[in-house]
């Protein structure tokens, strides 16, 4: 058993690794919802004529400052899209390294007991913790994907500034992946390195 | 003409018919590339001068174009500045106007605090002003010296062609000389007549987007937080030279009119113009305004960046340089 929490070990590496990574693109995801929630709410502003001031007498002015703001729009929601499939690419890694997790439980030569399975030597982790927290953090990070869709699906032209506000507060906070959280399992798993 | 330096005569052979070959395509691209026939390049050179003309007119044109890059960069940092500076103008503008109202708590027990903000207010927007001028004054530069640049590109010969030194220059000594070789490709495809409408094009869109950013510009130094007596607004107007030099400047890139006294408006590429200076009021601009003003100065309406990546691209593919 011991043998099998250090590959467990290694698997949790491997989250760290995919976790960075996906920090990398929650900020630049936030960027990206930021520019193009700046652009959303200026729109309003540009379409109205009354708004040019001294601009005003310059033709074609308004209807050429609007099309490459949308145009900038188009780009930016291109790459949010991109952002989120690479997400949705984290997400998979993970549920593949959840997969592989019991498959290395079954692969043994013998089924262990639940005895075996809850069994802790000194600070390490049992087989079930490791089990566990593989399978949570998959969880979180899945729904957390969901989460980041559906908000992009809700950033539209028509999204009001209230809108915008909450759905930026949603996408920062991450409420799926709670860090405490995220910490207490790795604190279990790596126990013996902390101290 | 970067030719190796041993050839067998086969190889010169097979060098020169590949010449004959890019002139070909080159006459297919430039319909009047002939010397003969277009009567700007009558003037036809003796061969040994064409030999040393291009290997001339390739360094020139490489110089020129890595000028023109350098002008392009420098333009999207002062732009950038400029918008940064204009936006901070902007927010102590607004804030000031917002002190009277702002809820001050137990601060609002302090003698004078409301004044003393104002003209701490006043003087960061006084400082930003100067500095928004000095992007300004910076991006007259960069055009300036593009327009240098984009009248730069011929190469002319100095001195005899039957000298034994052929010397070549930049501005012609024979009326007969136009400069760009007869009108055979520089490199493998384009021209000079060529290499110079591409410069125009990239040109062309900085010196409306300058004219714009300069309406811009007259708009933000006029707003100011000082009240004066009985509402008079010291404002600026588009005819007021914004500082010392500038309509010298403006004159050697065609943004001044001689006839009118005054820079010529603003407009949009494919737009006609427009009377930007005949809705003058004295108000005030408002929040919205201003935020359009900033947006207007960010979006660069008269520059598009994909074509100019695209000229510079195409411009580094033909003289093998990288222009990026």
């Amino acid at each position: 058993m011991e043998m099998m929490v250090k590959k467990y070990q290694q698997k949790f590496r491997k989250v760290r690794d995919e976790m960075d990574r996906w920090e990398q693109l929650q900020s630049r995801f936030i960027n990206q919802f930021r520019n193009a929630s700046s652009i959303i709410q200026r729109l309003p502003m540009l379409g109205d004529s009354k708004n040019y001031g001294e601009l005003a007498g310059v033709h074609g002015l308004k209807e050429v400052l609007l099309g490459k703001q949308m145009e900038s729009l188009g780009s930016i929601f291109c790459s949010m899209r991109e952002t989120l499939k690479e997400f949705h690419i984290i997400v998979m890694s993970l549920e593949k390294i959840v997969r592989d997790g019991n498959q290395l439980l079954k692969g043994g030569s013998m089924q262990p007991t639940t005895h075996q399975m809850q069994l802790r030597v000194g600070i390490r982790p049992s087989v079930e913790d490791c089990l566990d927290g593989l399978k949570s953090l998959h969880e979180m990070h899945h729904s957390e994907y969901l989460v980041k869709s559906s908000a992009f699906e809700a950033l539209t032209l028509n999204s009001s500034a209230s809108d915008l506000g909450a759905l930026h507060q949603i996408l920062v906070d991450q409420p799926n992946i709670p860090k405490e959280e995220v910490q207490f399992i790795f604190n279990i798993i790596f126990a013996e390195e902390i101290c | 003409m970067q030719s190796p330096p041993h050839l067998s005569s086969q190889e010169k052979e097979k060098e020169r018919e590949k010449e004959k070959e890019k002139e070909k395509e080159a006459k297919l691209l430039n319909p009047n590339p002939n010397p003969n026939r277009s009567p700007s390049s009558s003037y036809s050179p003796s061969s040994s001068a064409t030999r040393l003309w291009k290997p001339a007119a390739q360094r020139n044109l490489r110089n020129q174009w890595s000028k023109y890059l350098s002008q392009k960069d420098r333009w999207i940092s002062a732009s950038s500045n400029g918008r940064s500076h204009a936006t901070s103008l902007v927010n102590a503008y607004l804030s000031q106007r917002y002190v009277p109202e702002m809820e001050l708590g137990v601060l609002s027990e302090m003698p004078g605090i409301r004044h003393k903000a104002c003209e701490k207010l006043a003087l960061q927007q006084e400082q930003y002003q100067s500095k928004l001028l000095s992007c300004y004054r910076d991006m007259v530069d960069v055009v300036c010296h593009m327009k240098n640049v984009s009248t730069s590109m011929r190469c002319f010969l100095k001195g005899s062609a039957d000298s034994p030194l052929v010397q070549f220059g930049n501005h012609p000594e024979d009326s007969n000389d136009s400069g760009d070789g007869g009108g055979i490709p520089v490199f493998s495809i384009l021209s000079i007549p060529s290499f110079e409408n591409l410069g125009q094009e990239l040109l062309q869109m900085f010196v409306l987007e300058l004219c714009l950013k300069r309406l811009l510009v007259v708009e933000l130094l006029s707003i100011s937080c000082k009240e004066s007596p009985k509402g008079q607004t010291s404002r600026l107007s588009w005819s007021d030279e914004l500082y010392l030099g500038e309509f010298d400047d403006l004159s050697s890139i065609n943004l001044y009119s001689d006839k009118q006294c005054q820079p010529v408006a603003p407009r949009i590429i494919g737009w006609e113009f427009g009377c930007p200076t005949s809705g003058r009021t004295d108000h005030v601009p408002d929040r919205e305004i201003l935020q359009v003003y900033l947006t207007a100065w960010l979006v660069e309406v008269n520059i598009d960046w994909q074509r100019v990546d695209q000229i510079f691209a195409l411009v580094g593919e033909e003289m093998h340089i990288n222009l990026s």
